[in-house]
């Protein structure tokens, strides 16, 4: 089944490869291969989501190595391997990744410059996903990291979109600029980490496994893990080195937004988890305070932005924000209650911020503008789209039955439980503050008489709504039963050395 | 079929509304027949569940049902969800069941003809489901789940017509002030179970009477004693002062009154907001277990209610809001009773309030569908046109005012007597002169609804009574707020098949005989009288005593005429702080984080590479220079460091 996790990395690439020969006064040709292309993602991504065998011992499923780099100079047995693995924590993620650009594919259905280099980088970024949540080793983690992030510039800057907002103009090149900028120096970071850590080993490997069972010096940690933290934490959108997040949202295109909203900020969160958490138990036992601190003000400090937002995007770009807090919060409590309700967060925000982003973009494309205060009833005219507005929204306000809830409580449950008694009241005000924001655009926007001037929107697309109703069923799934991903998170989480039970 | 089974009772509109959500199209009138049949089937289910219930218990020794299922399973945490069927949970699950069954009926004719018919009978279906649910649940977070499921429920039958603009208002209204509450519910859930390590609400008793909570601690406060067990249940209370519409937070419930007439009469009179009241009891055994603090404030912000709530009633002139506002004031009562350390009084008062009060809103609801007028200021006279509504409006504000031998009576005499016995004598004075007040407005409320001239013609003139499937409710209704307080003697009881009156079925610790209290019946009925023969004083006719009164008192008048002016200061509230924070957040966000920090520290890179490629003259001189400078001072270094 190890040939399941190098299909995920590969078929994006090699989509990519086979849609750089589709001659481009085809663009039809350019949707379908793309489309097809991204269906097998979303398919091999459930296999190894329902596959994915949790009982007994640590989780590490399907197993693939190919050796790069072997007992040359100072590298020794799989000194560098394309080791990709997943465990409990990488296999919802992946279901995640997969679920998302299918979506995306449908939501970009309709771009018509140049969309064969559109979706040619937008399969390189997905397989740079893909293989950061599947790698086992740390160069190769670090690579793909990469291979996520340098699109972004392209994607956002040939097909984004400048917003003028009268004070001030944020251009798509500044915000492609600004984010691409701003990873790069998280990655700058991330890779002393590493080097250090390989350093301090000394297993002449970059292995993860490997790495993880060395015991490391407990000043060593300490010190290292900053590195990680905020090198990571710039991609989880944390705060204060947030304010790429809304800028970059708003600039990208939609599908980019609903990827990078949905998805990339997760490697972020992600990599604290697998790299910073699961190698320096100790410096992450050490630096959980200010990560604690750092998340319970990104939760409040985005949901009180989004409060004062009228563009529409960019509230969903600081509700990213908020959501991300509470991602942070849930690895802080540094126990199996609140590290799961971390990875449920991730799965619950990056399918709802999709389906968010989506919406927006269904609007702005008939509308051309994403001011909230210029509509008004538009629901008598887009019903769907407004129902499932309302269905993001409540998930992300933590209403029972979809998944934002099952995320948001065991965060609260976990922050209570390692005694973080402020932080958990803090997001529990910060969920009524989201209460707040979404409620009042849904009242304003899509409420009330219908505002005259729209009398021409029509329903959004039909491979929009289906794009939609695909995130609605996984937002439900796990709202409704949550166990499938409970069981494959919480062993995995339990096995983490330095979370406590 | 018995107790066992009792999960079924939520799961039948449960199932309802997924036909309905996904077949309502494609079904003849909307489906309707579905919800119908639902929720009557919810109502039978509850006799043998009772019947059950009742053969199993040993006198007044109940034995409480409960059964559970695994959930969410890790190392040493674990959800359960279940049910868990006891007298208070057979109460709530009576007046919802029963209520919801008429209100739907009701509404067979009331909604017809309106474009989302079917919509309304799925909301109305997911309502019942959730709200069965909330009753029935034996733990923490079941409860809390389908607490939020209700509040989404009222959120979506407020603004049923959201395409007013006032609807869509108050139903946003509506969600986030209780959603307000439950923070402090939320938080109150965690912190017991913080320390109990379940949401088992039976297991949390018994670690509570094991003394469990004791000298527990929140984050090195330094708490001791009952302190932390108190606070948790002041935290738990505060979901009650949401979701009942408890001074601060009423504020959402006179404005529910977008929704459609049935939804005020089912969810914001007779059961929803009394879903708070039916929590405190559930979890009554710690209310008293903290310190006295807790139900202490659970009087005083019932009294407040009552008071306030009852004299915003006096000057309303919509036909809904003043219900709305004799809501606030009965339930004010029923956290008066559990304050008072009375279980029973507080039921008795919830049970026979789902009556008379549903019958209210629904009497209302008649009106408004004849006359298409909701203000009082344009009706009048409709005795005389809808004789059958006048005379169960009629039964359901002497009810309201508490007249013997009402069902209101009964129930608030218990309250009255509670009050009377535990609390301290201003208290029991206030609570009578709220009797007095609510006799006051509520005789206004019918005089000027159903007496003497009609103010408006066209309405008058083609008013009449409903149609059979309206008033059939109302009748049932008006029969059981005739007749339902009676459940208090023993003899009734009895020949119902219970082991005695209502205090020998449902109470807390020990069984209540039913006890006459002469004293508080004749202080009571008296003010109820007299608040009646002054409200025919001041509104009968052309109610020119009303209007002088009010002249005279400007002030007052205008102070209740905008209800204390809270809406006003939460509104600013809103607006000048909340708001302005947004903004102030969002304006540092952008200039301070990212304009200045961000963009900054790339400008000053900028900056300094611009100064610095001066370096780079490509003069030979000047890199000599250089090259003659590192080396001195290189030199002075090495010796500096010899040395």
């Amino acid at each position: 089944m190890g040939g399941v996790l190098f299909a995920l990395v590969t078929v994006p690439l090699c989509t990519a490869v086979l849609i750089m020969l589709v001659p481009s006064r085809y663009p039809q040709l350019v949707r379908y291969v793309a489309l097809v292309s991204a269906g097998i993602q979303f398919a091999l991504s459930l296999i190894v989501f329902f596959a994915y065998e949790f009982q007994g011992g640590r989780g590490l499923r399907f197993g693939f190595r190919l050796d790069w780099l072997e007992n040359v100079g100072f590298l020794g047995k799989n000194g560098i391997s394309l080791h990709l693995a997943v465990d409990g924590i990488a296999a919802p993620l992946v279901l995640l990744t997969g679920l998302v650009i299918f979506a995306a594919v449908f939501v970009s259905w309709n771009i018509s410059y140049r969309n064969k280099d559109f979706f040619v980088l937008l399969f390189l970024l997905v397989a740079g996903v893909f293989g950061v949540f599947e790698s086992q080793d740390l160069f190769f983690l670090f690579f793909w990291y990469e291979v996520a992030v340098l699109p972004m510039y392209l994607l956002i800057a040939v097909w984004g979109a400048s917003s003028n907002f009268g004070t001030f103009v944020r251009t798509k090149e500044y915000g492609a600029m600004k984010l691409v900028l701003y990873l790069v120096a998280g990655s700058v970071l991330i890779f002393i980490g590493i080097f250090a850590t390989f350093v301090e080993a000394d297993r002449g490997t970059f292995d993860l496994p490997v790495l993880g069972q060395v015991q490391y010096d407990s000043g060593f940690q300490k010190a290292v893990f900053p590195f990680y933290m905020i090198g990571f934490g710039v991609l989880a959108g944390m705060w204060p080195f947030h304010t790429w997040s809304p800028d970059g949202h708003v600039a990208a295109p939609t599908g980019v937004s609903m990827l990078h909203a949905g998805v990339l900020m997760k490697l972020g969160a992600f990599g604290i988890l697998r790299v910073g958490m699961t190698l320096l138990p100790e410096g992450a036992e050490f630096w959980a305070p200010v990560l604690m601190t750092l998340g319970v003000i990104g939760a409040l400090y985005g949901a009180i932005s989004a409060l004062a937002q009228t563009d529409l995007k960019y509230m969903v770009g600081y509700s990213s924000v908020s959501h991300m807090g509470f991602v942070l919060m849930g690895l802080a409590t540094m126990n199996d209650i609140g590290v799961s309700g971390a990875v449920l967060q991730m799965f619950a925000h990056g399918a709802m911020t999709a389906l968010m982003f989506a919406n927006v973009g269904a609007l702005y494309d008939q509308a051309h503008t994403r001011d909230m205060t210029t509509f008004g009833g538009i629901a008598k005219k887009m019903p769907r789209h407004s129902a499932f507005w309302a269905i993001a929204g409540l998930s992300s306000l933590g209403l029972p039955g979809l998944a934002g809830f099952i995320a948001e409580f065991h965060i609260f449950v976990g922050t209570f439980r390692a005694g973080y008694y402020w932080a958990g009241a803090a997001g529990i005000l910060a969920a009524a503050i989201t209460a707040t924001y979404i409620l009042r655009m849904l009242a304003r926007a899509y409420f009330g008489p219908l505002n005259e001037k729209w009398e021409s929107l029509r329903e959004m697309r039909l491979g929009e709504q289906f794009a939609g109703a695909l995130l609605i069923a996984f937002l439900l799934f796990m709202g409704l039963w949550p166990t499938p991903f409970i069981d494959r998170i919480s062993d995995t989480v339990a096995n983490i050395p330095g979370i406590t039970s | 079929m018995g107790a066992q089974e009792a999960y079924l009772i939520p799961a039948l509109p449960a199932a309802a509304f997924v036909i309905l959500l996904l077949f309502g199209k494609y079904l003849p009138r909307g489906g309707d027949f579905v919800a119908i049949a639902a929720i009557a089937g919810s109502f039978l289910l509850l006799f043998p569940v009772l019947v059950d219930f009742l053969d199993k218990a040993n006198g007044t020794d109940f034995v409480p049902v409960e059964k559970s299922w695994e959930w969410v399973q890790f190392d040493n945490f674990e959800i359960r969800l279940g049910f868990f069927v006891d007298q208070i949970t057979i109460v709530m699950l009576a007046v919802v069941s029963f209520v919801a069954l008429l209100v739907q009926v009701y509404s067979v004719a009331y909604m017809r003809g309106d474009p989302k018919y079917g919509w309304y009978f799925t909301c109305m279906s997911l309502f019942a489901a959730s709200m069965l649910t909330l009753v029935l649940a034996d733990n923490l977070l079941l409860l809390y789940a389908a607490w939020e499921g209700v509040g989404f429920c009222s959120f979506l039958l407020i603004g049923f017509w959201w395409e007013r603009r006032s609807a869509a208002e108050a139903a946003k209204k509506a969600f986030i002030t209780t959603r307000i509450g439950d923070v402090g519910f939320l938080i109150g859930i965690l912190l017991l179970w913080r320390e109990a390590g379940t949401f088992d609400i039976t297991e949390i008793f018994d670690f509570a009477a094991r003394g469990g909570f004791n000298n527990a601690d929140i984050g090195g406060l330094g708490l001791s004693g009952n302190a932390y067990l108190t606070i948790a249940v002041l935290f738990l209370f505060a979901g009650a002062v949401g979701k009942s519409g408890q001074f601060p937070l009423h504020v959402w419930l006179p404005d529910a009154m977008e929704g459609p007439t049935p939804v005020s009469a089912l969810i914001h009179a007779a059961t929803m907001v009394v879903a708070g009241v039916y929590m405190v009891a559930r979890m009554f055994p710690l209310f008293v277990l903290a310190d006295d603090i807790a139900l202490d404030v659970v009087t005083a912000l019932g009294l407040i209610t009552v008071l306030m709530s009852a004299t915003m009633g006096l000057v309303e002139t919509d036909i809904k809001r003043v219900i709305a506002y004799s809501t606030l004031n009965s339930l004010g009562l029923m956290f008066v009773a559990l304050g008072s350390g009375s279980v029973t009084a507080a039921m008795l008062y919830l049970l026979v309030h789902g009556f008379f009060k549903a019958l209210l809103f629904l009497a209302s609801g008649s009106v408004i569908h004849a006359t298409e007028k909701q203000d009082i200021r344009e009706l009048g006279g409709l005795a005389a046109k809808m004789p059958v509504t006048a005379a169960v409006f009629g039964i359901g504000t002497l009810a309201m005012i508490g007249v013997i031998p009402l069902s209101g009576f009964w129930a608030k005499d218990e309250v009255l007597h509670a009050l009377d016995q535990h609390r301290n004598v201003v208290l029991y004075i206030l609570a009578l002169i709220s009797v007095f007040i609510t006799a006051l407005y509520m005789t206004r409320l019918f005089i000027r609804t159903f007496l003497f001239e009609a103010r408006d013609r066209v309405g008058w003139g083609h008013a009449h009574d409903a149609e059979s499937l309206m008033t059939l409710p109302l009748v049932l209704l008006a029969a059981l707020t005739a007749v339902g307080g009676l459940v208090v003697f023993g003899f009734v009881g009895e020949a119902l098949g219970f082991p005695g009156g209502f205090g020998e079925f449902v109470f807390f610790a020990e069984p209540e005989k039913f006890d006459f209290a002469w004293g508080v019946a004749i202080f009571s009925t008296a003010l109820a009288v007299g608040g009646i023969v002054a409200g025919w004083y001041f509104w009968s006719e052309k109610a020119e005593p009303a209007r002088r009164a009010g002249e005279a008192l400007q002030p007052v008048y205008e102070t209740l005429y905008n209800r204390y002016y809270i809406d006003d200061a939460y509104q600013w509230v809103i607006n000048r702080v909340v708001l302005t924070l947004g903004a102030l957040v969002a304006w540092f966000d952008r200039n301070i984080v990212n304009d200045t920090a961000v963009d900054g520290s790339a400008g000053l890179g900028l900056f300094a590479g611009f100064e610095l490629k001066f370096l780079e003259t490509g003069k030979l001189p000047n890199y000599a220079l250089a090259i003659v400078a590192g080396v001195i001072g290189l030199a002075v270094l090495l010796l500096v460091l010899r040395l």
